[in-house]
């Protein structure tokens, strides 16, 4: 469904990510792996374009000049230079991290601003699916994203992402800034969501012990190259993992 | 397990590096050599001795159009540091105004010289622009700005209204500077004394918690500072400047009345803050010597005037956005070359 090929991106010299390639499987849950500055971010901006409008805001304002090279190809279309929003009518969509909702609307605005592609009968049952994926939200339906609590803004953002009806999820570090229990929710819910929906997701994650298990593939990458790939069973029991990951 | 791509393939991209005096002449080690201090000193040297030529050898209408450059500099600079202080002002023609007709009345009403109009005018009129929006401190983005546009409107019609300090007529007459050269450097004084040293003051530790106001004002509070003490002071300074250029104009014109509230004092320095660069100071004061002039040499165009230096203006603003200063500074310090990239 979607293959990366020798990505590297360069930030002004610095390099986040170097010589990358990867691929995702329609149906998949694919996780990647990597601990602080590993160059996940850049790696899930690249996917999702965002990173092409990050490098002309840098470029007007004489900031840092980012470099992208490879390729991103899904379904045999090479989208390298394809926008983010064109992106996204293909079906890819990306929930950044740390919960970006709107802070001054509704959850329910929430959704439906997300939803603006489709239909208002589609964003009704999507939207029905979020409060079932997520019961902590039902009861805050017209409460201010600004006011929900970090895991119930994650909630929201996942279900932001949803209300688009994604072919392909890009999860990036969803499970950032909440507590274990809560962590644990939003694994949950990611799970359900994959069962009840079918979509591929691909999830940037530094928390791998609560992740690897419903991984199908990993990767892990350190210092934006990739350093070990797998099975989500296969990486959990890989000791260089369980050393970096888990502390064992 | 492990899957690098490991194809040989060369590709090429874009390199910028500092250059290598820019890196010489960090710190103390540019005394070193007369090279890497002069890298160092041309460009805070060269602006002051090209003014003081161009003031010296200038035709005398072009010597009266550097005079009000300089004041519209001032004013530039004077906006520049309150919005980097959080506070984006879209009325500098209170600071202008207030200290305008202070200087005035003092020369009219008590006789006062300029040498003391001035530094008093300076003063009050940062005292007073102050009082007057400290009630708005709190409030953010264009909310402050909306407040800081009508209150010179406000004045304006007060004065309109209450024909206080000569009505719509003004004061006229008043005491001019005892020589031209006199002027053209006390302004010129005044630039350099108000950049360079409100340079210095946003590079110190002081000026961290200005721009960290601007960044992040929750964040300043959570280290225990008070913010709405800074951004009085912040906007003590921007004002006396202000006010200073106000208090200028006023024995330059050897009048004072209504216009000094004109719109042309709050637009002018946010263009050329645009155009310049912001956040330096340096690039406020350096897009008001691009635009004033500028629009004195489209004096000759008539009404086409407004409309190729409103292109003018929209191709800076679009072509460089990052502004003129932040370029040439870049240019300066740092250079690019192609590199290649080994996969």
């Amino acid at each position: 469904m979607l293959e990366v090929k020798g990505l590297m991106v360069f930030y002004e010299n610095a390099l986040a990510v170097n010589d990358l390639s990867l691929k995702v499987q329609a149906g998949q849950v694919v996780g990647v792996i990597g601990s602080n500055s590993a160059g996940k971010t850049t790696l899930m901006n690249t996917l999702s374009g965002l990173i092409l409008d990050q490098r002309i805001k840098e470029l007007r304002k004489g900031g840092e000049r980012i470099t992208i090279m490879g390729k991103v190809i899904h379904e045999g279309q090479d989208i390298s230079d394809m926008p983010a929003y064109e992106r996204v009518r293909l079906g890819i969509v990306l929930c950044r991290e740390r919960h970006p909702v709107f802070p001054d609307s509704t959850v329910l605005e929430n959704l439906a601003i997300a939803g603006h592609l489709r239909s208002k009968v589609e964003v009704a049952q999507t939207t029905e699916l979020c409060f079932d994926l997520f019961p902590n939200l039902t009861r805050w339906r017209r409460r201010k994203a600004g006011f929900l609590s970090g895991g119930e803004q994650q909630m929201l953002a996942i279900g932001m992402a949803l209300v688009v009806r994604p072919r392909l999820l890009l999860l990036d570090e969803p499970l950032l800034g909440l507590s274990p229990a809560m962590q644990e929710k939003v694994v949950e819910a990611i799970r359900s969501v994959r069962e009840k929906t079918g979509v591929t997701i691909v999830i940037a994650e530094q928390f791998a012990r609560p992740i690897l298990p419903m991984l199908d593939f990993g990767y892990v990458i350190e210092n934006g190259m990739l350093t070990l790939t797998g099975s989500g069973r296969d990486l959990m029991e890989n000791p260089e993992v369980k050393s970096a990951y888990f502390g064992l | 397990m492990a899957a690098q791509d490991t194809s040989k393939q060369v590709t090429r991209r874009r390199e910028r590096l500092d250059r290598g005096i820019k890196v010489r002449s960090e710190d103390i080690y540019a005394l070193n050599s007369w090279r890497e201090a002069l890298y160092l000193l041309a460009p805070r040297a060269l602006p002051v001795v090209a003014l003081v030529l161009l003031q010296l050898l200038a035709p005398e209408y072009w010597q009266r159009v550097l005079i009000s450059t300089t004041v519209f500099a001032l004013l530039a600079i004077s906006w520049d540091l309150a919005a980097s202080s959080g506070m984006v002002c879209l009325g500098q023609a209170l600071f202008f105004g207030v200290g305008a007709y202070l200087a005035g009345i003092m020369n009219h009403y008590l006789g006062l010289p300029p040498g003391l109009t001035l530094p008093l005018a300076t003063l009050g009129g940062g005292v007073i622009c102050t009082v007057l929006l400290l009630p708005v401190l709190r409030l953010r983005g264009i909310y402050f700005a909306m407040f800081t546009l009508i209150l010179p409107l406000m004045i304006e019609r007060i004065i309109e209204a209450t024909k206080v300090f000569g009505g719509t007529e003004g004061l006229s007459g008043l005491t001019p500077f005892s020589h031209p050269l006199w002027e053209s450097f006390l302004t010129m004084t005044a630039l350099w004394v108000a950049l360079f040293g409100l340079r210095r003051i946003m590079a110190s530790d002081y000026g961290l918690v200005l721009k960290g106001i601007n960044d992040n004002d929750r964040a300043v509070m959570s280290a225990a500072l008070n913010i709405y003490r800074y951004k009085a002071q912040a906007l003590f300074l921007a004002s006396a400047t202000g006010a200073f250029a106000g208090a200028f104009m006023t024995h330059s014109y050897r009048f004072v009345g209504m216009p000094v509230f004109a719109l042309d004092y709050s637009i002018l320095p946010i263009a050329s803050a645009a155009v310049g660069g912001l956040g330096t100071l340096a690039g406020p004061a350096l897009g008001a010597f691009i635009l004033v002039p500028l629009s004195e040499m489209l004096r000759g165009l008539g009404g086409l005037r407004i409309v190729i230096y409103a292109v003018l203006l929209v191709v800076f603003t679009v072509g460089l956005p990052e502004g003129v200063f932040h370029y040439l500074r870049r240019k300066y310090t740092q250079f690019e070359r192609w590199t290649e990239v080994g996969k």
